[in-house]
């Protein structure tokens, strides 16, 4: 078993983790860690790549790097986005869960505006 | 492009202009005092515009119209009707505040009316269809009160049936032709050999008939035309329905014979025809009655199609015009009676109203001589003396009868006052389409269909029109003693059983898919749903090929 | 290229500028944009072959490539249009107060539209699979705060569900962006459809990201966050994000599916996703049947005419026929159906929003049963409503109809007849749909209703003319239908069976 290799499994198991966690954690917090997870083994399997790319002769193949760090901004915004949205639905509503699953399909007039 | 042929565009022009016009809220209010010239230019069409073609330019899709000669005659008695209709609706709305909105429905549904005659391509023919009998809807629901709204949903939801059964058999008809033409002509020529022949005829006569009110599709006649207003109800039954009977005429492969599917559509006639008899006369608004009887009538056209159909006889498309060129004179005259009946005083019910409708009644039923008993006259030849010979007459016993019901709830539904008298400009239009009902047919007859009047006062001609009215007033005068012990059966009969049952189905499927959607919109289900149909998606190609 | 630049740009000075001046950038912005769509797209007609752009002179596989074909060009004038329609309408509703220096949710909102209306235009010209991440990302980070713009607690609830579930869904995107990039060592799509195998990597790559994406796109039964997202965000937002949004993750499916790996086309999952559509329209429909608020009802429309777009892919990938030889002209009818839907659909749709939104305007609600008699005092709305609907329902002359009627024949003539029967339901369902809501709409009322707020009969205008574009689509379906044949891969490998 060479690094790669190991890293490609390493990868396999963040995703998997981060997919279970942002599918079966209620709250919006541990969604948004697990989708970071998630983002992470992702990243780790462009990491494998380029590290592939290396044993084919180059000394490390750049364009994966660069996907990861553009991957990791958007992830970054993403993961602000998120949080700054989770703390105003608690400063406005007190709670911060989306347990509001059905009602919100059928509350009643206000949001129409 | 000819001079028949921009008679043709003018014929569709003026009434969409005017529709145009609307859009400006000052022009609208002026509407309602210029409804009969609407029709004019088509009524000139169909005098003189026959073997008129009319192309669209390319960019509009190409539609394309065309005259041929049931179309014409079809046209002629629609566009007559339209104007009388018209007077008579300009006088009605003269003291509502709000005839705009009559206005804009009248003229899309008249603009769809002209155009069903004259459309030769697939594409231009379900357009103006949709029109006419979309439309109609606002015709329908005028008046607003939940009645109306309820009969012009029933109407509605049929007519968007019918028409989904249309577009399918438009596009496997549209499969056939060869190269990009999609005119009708060419369409149904193909027909006969196409591999979907039988589910194409299915679905044509399942769509035209849900038009015409074939059984079981006719629940929506009487409701639509007893929510109606006069006008309204006289122009639907007239002419809008006879989208369906031009329909037919155009689709149907009448050339060639095609038996087992003209059998069918005899049968499925002729038990309309019975059917609009026997629960007619249970009804007792005159409205209800007329139709019925029009469910009849069209029972009687689909009868006279499937013989032709049966046969390939395809002399049976004129036939069929001519009679439902009468069909459309009588019953919008009678319709426009009704009117009349209601604010005309007792003592002048007689001469204003009761003469010429018995006469144009009795037209219906065939009685001799009159403009009815040309029409049934011609169309023994493609019904010829058989079984179904025998049916036909027996048919028009059954028309005398409900006929003569009519007249019996028409002459009760007078004015309160006894004396009071009928404005003209409502009068007029409806004494017209009287004279219409026997002048009309009678001047077709002699010139479009080179009849002879020796035909028509031969003795078994005229014995042959007389004793089914014999019998059916024989009838009329057993269901008078009867009369109080029939059966009540609410109008629109089945419908109210079938929309009961559609409403509980569709409350419990909709129930269910609510469910569906609450359990499927939760975090995990979501999340494994997302996870499933990436593996599905990955299982199916990796096998799939 | 100009088309990305200039929203782009229009964020940046909106952003530096602030305040009063935003809505007139983003209005300037939008005039400049719809001529740049209607540029490229006049060239492409003329020319008959698609734009490529190399950014920076940098070639593929090293450089990012903008391409446009047919596709794109249509799409993007398409976003143009509605977008201007949106900017005026919205003009009243996110004006800044007077007196005011800067309001938030005006400059929000407009910094935002320009933002989405960037990450549109390089969805449809992104070249490469990677410069597609980033902009459909830019457009959920656009689409997201849109929805939540008003601030209540269940908006923001909509807005983070909306986030998180686009969030895993872009996760898989990516993943298959690097399945794909492992295997093959670029994501340049024309170098990529060069390249691909029928082997197991490819599959697993197509179906993350076509799973990703289809999160994305809301399609049944993926749709847990569209309702109330579309429905709580206010109207001229859930215009653009119902008629547009939506939209720019299905067209990048159809890259992938139909550019990238055009030889490979499978029909078994091809009929998978058709099926998936054919549940959407018919559960759609029902759902939007059974709700009592106007917005949620188009929401929930919406995901049924989502379901239409989904038939694109087995009839535009049926194999060709050898002996019949003429299922590449139907797969070309069906393309040219699917497109014209995604286009009809985009201008009907928002036209409906933006209705709903002036008739919740106008009474402070917006409960269809207690529409009653609104057409009296808005008729223009109700009436673009109505158009709208039509070509919803299928009747022509509207898009919807062509649309419909090209997905038929296509449908028949390919032998896939059960598609045809879905497509007819939905037709009736939709029907079903928008009376309910005419149906109070028109109805006479005893007491006169009384407005809230008054509402100008300009932003009516802008409605009823949008509605009308929807209308006429159907009138000339012939010409842009070779401008959509300009750069697409035609199907033309014969699939062994």
């Amino acid at each position: 078993m060479n690094a790669a290799t190991l890293y490609g499994l390493c990868s396999a198991a963040l995703v998997g983790l981060g997919l279970f966690g942002a599918i079966v954690h209620p709250q919006p917090l541990r969604k948004i860690l697990a989708f970071n997870l998630l983002g992470g083994g992702v990243f780790l399997q462009f990491g494998v790549i380029a590290r592939r790319g290396a044993a084919a002769g180059m000394g490390g193949d750049p364009v994966p790097q660069a996907m990861v760090i553009t991957g990791i901004v958007v992830a970054f915004s993403a993961t602000a986005l998120a949080v700054t949205l989770l703390l105003r639905l608690y400063q406005v509503s007190g709670s911060a869960t989306l347990s509001i699953e059905t009602q919100s399909s059928s509350e009643s007039d206000g949001g129409g505006r | 492009m000819n001079a028949a042929g921009t008679l043709l565009g003018a014929a569709l022009a003026l009434p969409l202009a005017m529709l145009l016009a609307c859009l400006s809220s000052r022009l609208r209010t002026k509407m309602p005092a210029l409804l009969a010239i609407a029709p004019v230019p088509a009524l000139a069409a169909a005098l003189l515009g026959s073997g008129g073609t009319l192309a669209l330019p390319q960019m509009l899709l190409l539609l394309r119209f065309t005259l041929d000669v049931p179309g014409a005659l079809l046209l002629g008695v629609a566009a007559l009707l339209w104007i009388a209709a018209g007077i008579y609706a300009s006088a009605w709305l003269q003291d509502r505040p709000d005839g705009g909105r009559f206005v804009v429905w009248w003229l899309l549904t008249l603009s769809g009316s002209i155009g069903v005659f004259i459309a030769a391509d697939l594409v231009s023919f379900y357009l103006v269809f949709s029109m006419v009998s979309l439309a109609a809807y606002g015709l329908i629901v005028d008046d607003g009160t939940p009645r109306a709204r309820r009969n012009g949903l029933i109407y509605v939801a049929l007519a968007l049936l019918g028409e989904a059964f249309l577009l399918m058999a438009f596009v496997l008809l549209a499969q056939g032709i060869a190269g990009d033409s999609l005119l009708i002509r060419d369409a149904v020529a193909t027909l006969p050999t196409s591999p979907w022949r039988a589910s194409i005829l299915i679905l044509l006569i399942l769509g035209f008939g849900a038009k015409i009110g074939l059984v079981p599709f006719h629940v929506w006649m009487p409701l639509a035309y007893r929510a109606a207003p006069i006008p309204a109800a006289a122009v639907l039954s007239g002419a809008a329905v006879k989208a369906g009977v031009i329909g037919l005429i155009r689709f149907l492969p009448l050339n060639v014979a095609t038996p087992g599917w003209g059998e069918a559509l005899v049968v499925a006639g002729l038990f309309s025809a019975f059917y609009g008899v026997a629960i007619g006369i249970t009804q007792r608004n005159p409205k209800t009655v007329l139709a019925y009887s029009s469910v009849s009538q069209m029972g009687v056209i689909g009868t006279v199609l499937g013989m032709g159909l049966a046969v390939g006889d395809g002399d049976a498309a004129l036939s069929v015009g001519f009679y439902a060129a009468h069909h459309t004179l009588a019953k919008g005259a009678l319709f426009l009676a009704v009117g009349v009946a209601q604010i005309t005083g007792a003592r002048r019910l007689w001469p204003v109203v009761l003469l010429p409708a018995t006469i144009v009644s009795l037209g219906l039923a065939g009685f001799p001589l009159t403009g009815g008993a040309l029409a049934k006259l011609v169309v023994k030849v493609p019904v010829g003396d058989g079984i179904v010979g025998t049916f036909m007459s027996l048919s028009s016993a059954g028309t005398t009868l409900l006929m003569l019901h009519f007249l019996c709830r028409l002459a009760v539904s007078s004015a309160a006052s006894a004396t009071s008298t009928v404005p003209a400009r409502l009068a007029l239009p409806w004494l017209a389409m009287a004279l219409a009902c026997v002048v009309v047919p009678w001047a077709i007859y002699l010139t479009v269909m080179d009849g002879s009047i020796a035909d028509v006062v031969a003795r078994a001609t005229l014995w042959g029109a007389f004793w089914p009215c014999l019998l059916g007033g024989a009838l009329a005068i057993g269901l008078r003693r009867v009369g109080g012990r029939l059966p009540r059966v609410p109008d629109g009969d089945i419908a109210g059983v079938v929309v009961a049952g559609a409403t509980r189905f569709a409350r419990a499927m909709g129930v269910l898919l609510e469910r569906l959607d609450e359990v499927l919109r939760q975090w995990p289900v979501a999340g494994v749903a997302l996870v499933g149909v990436a593996v599905v998606l990955t299982a199916l190609m990796l096998t799939g090929r | 290229m100009l088309a990305i630049a200039v929203p782009a740009a229009g964020v940046v000075l909106a952003m530096a500028l602030g305040g009063r001046q935003a809505e007139r950038i983003a209005l300037a912005a939008a005039s400049a944009g719809l001529c740049i769509a209607l540029a490229i797209a006049a060239n492409i007609w003329q020319s008959r072959t698609p734009i490529a752009y190399h950014l920076g002179g940098w070639a593929p596989p090293l450089g990012i490539a903008l391409r446009a074909d047919g596709l794109s060009a249509i799409m993007a004038v398409t976003t143009a249009v509605v977008i201007c329609a949106i900017g005026l309408f919205a003009r009243q509703g996110f004006s800044v107060p007077e007196g005011a220096q800067e309001a938030r949710a005006p400059m929000v909102f407009w910094t935002l539209l320009m933002g989405v209306w960037a990450g549109l235009n390089a969805v449809w010209f992104g070249a490469d699979l990677f410069t597609l991440y980033v902009a459909l990302e830019l457009l959920t980070f656009g689409a997201v705060p849109l929805v939540s713009l008003d601030g209540r607690a269940e908006t923001l609830a909509a807005a983070l569900r909306y986030l998180l579930f686009a969030l895993l869904g872009s996760a898989m995107y990516l993943l298959g962006v690097a399945l794909f990039y492992g295997a093959y060592g670029t994501l340049d799509i024309a170098l990529l459809s060069g390249l691909v195998r029928a082997e197991p990597v490819v599959w697993v790559a197509v179906a993350l990201m076509t799973a990703g994406l289809i999160a994305k796109t809301a399609l049944f039964p993926l749709h847990l966050w569209l309702p109330p997202a579309h429905a709580g965000a206010p109207a001229a937002a859930s215009a653009l994000l119902s008629a547009l949004v939506v939209k720019g993750s299905f067209v990048l499916i159809v890259r992938i599916w139909f550019d990238t790996i055009p030889s490979l086309l499978n029909q078994a999952a091809a009929q998978m996703l058709a099926a998936l559509g054919a549940a959407a329209i018919v559960f759609g429909s029902v759902l939007a049947l059974r709700q009592e608020r106007l917005k949620l009802l188009i929401a929930y429309s919406t995901i049924a005419q989502i379901g239409y777009l989904f038939f694109l892919f087995p009839l535009a990938s049926a194999p060709l026929r050898v002996a019949s030889g003429t299922t590449e002209l139907w797969t070309g009818v069906a393309w040219t159906g699917g497109v014209l839907q995604l286009v009809s659909h985009a201008v009907a749709k928002a036209a409906m929003f933006m209705a709903a939104g002036l008739i919740a305007e106008a009474l402070g609600h917006d409960r269809i049963a207690g529409l009653g008699g609104i057409a009296r005092v808005l008729p223009m709305t109700v009436f673009a409503f109505g158009l709208g609907g039509m070509s919803l329902m299928g009747l022509p002359p509207s898009g919807g109809f062509v649309a419909k009627a090209m997905l038929l024949m296509a449908a028949v003539a390919e032998g896939q007849w059960w598609w045809s029967v879905v497509i007819l339901a939905g037709g009736l369902l939709a029907a079903g749909y928008v009376f309910r809501v005419l149906t109070p709409a028109l109805a006479a009322t005893d007491a006169p209703l009384t407005l809230r707020t008054p509402v100008s009969s300009g932003r009516q205008g802008v409605v009823l003319a949008l509605a009308i574009c929807a209308l006429l689509l159907g009138l000339v379906p012939l010409r842009p239908s070779l401008l959509l044949e300009v750069g697409r891969h035609i199907p033309t490998t014969v699939i062994a069976r």
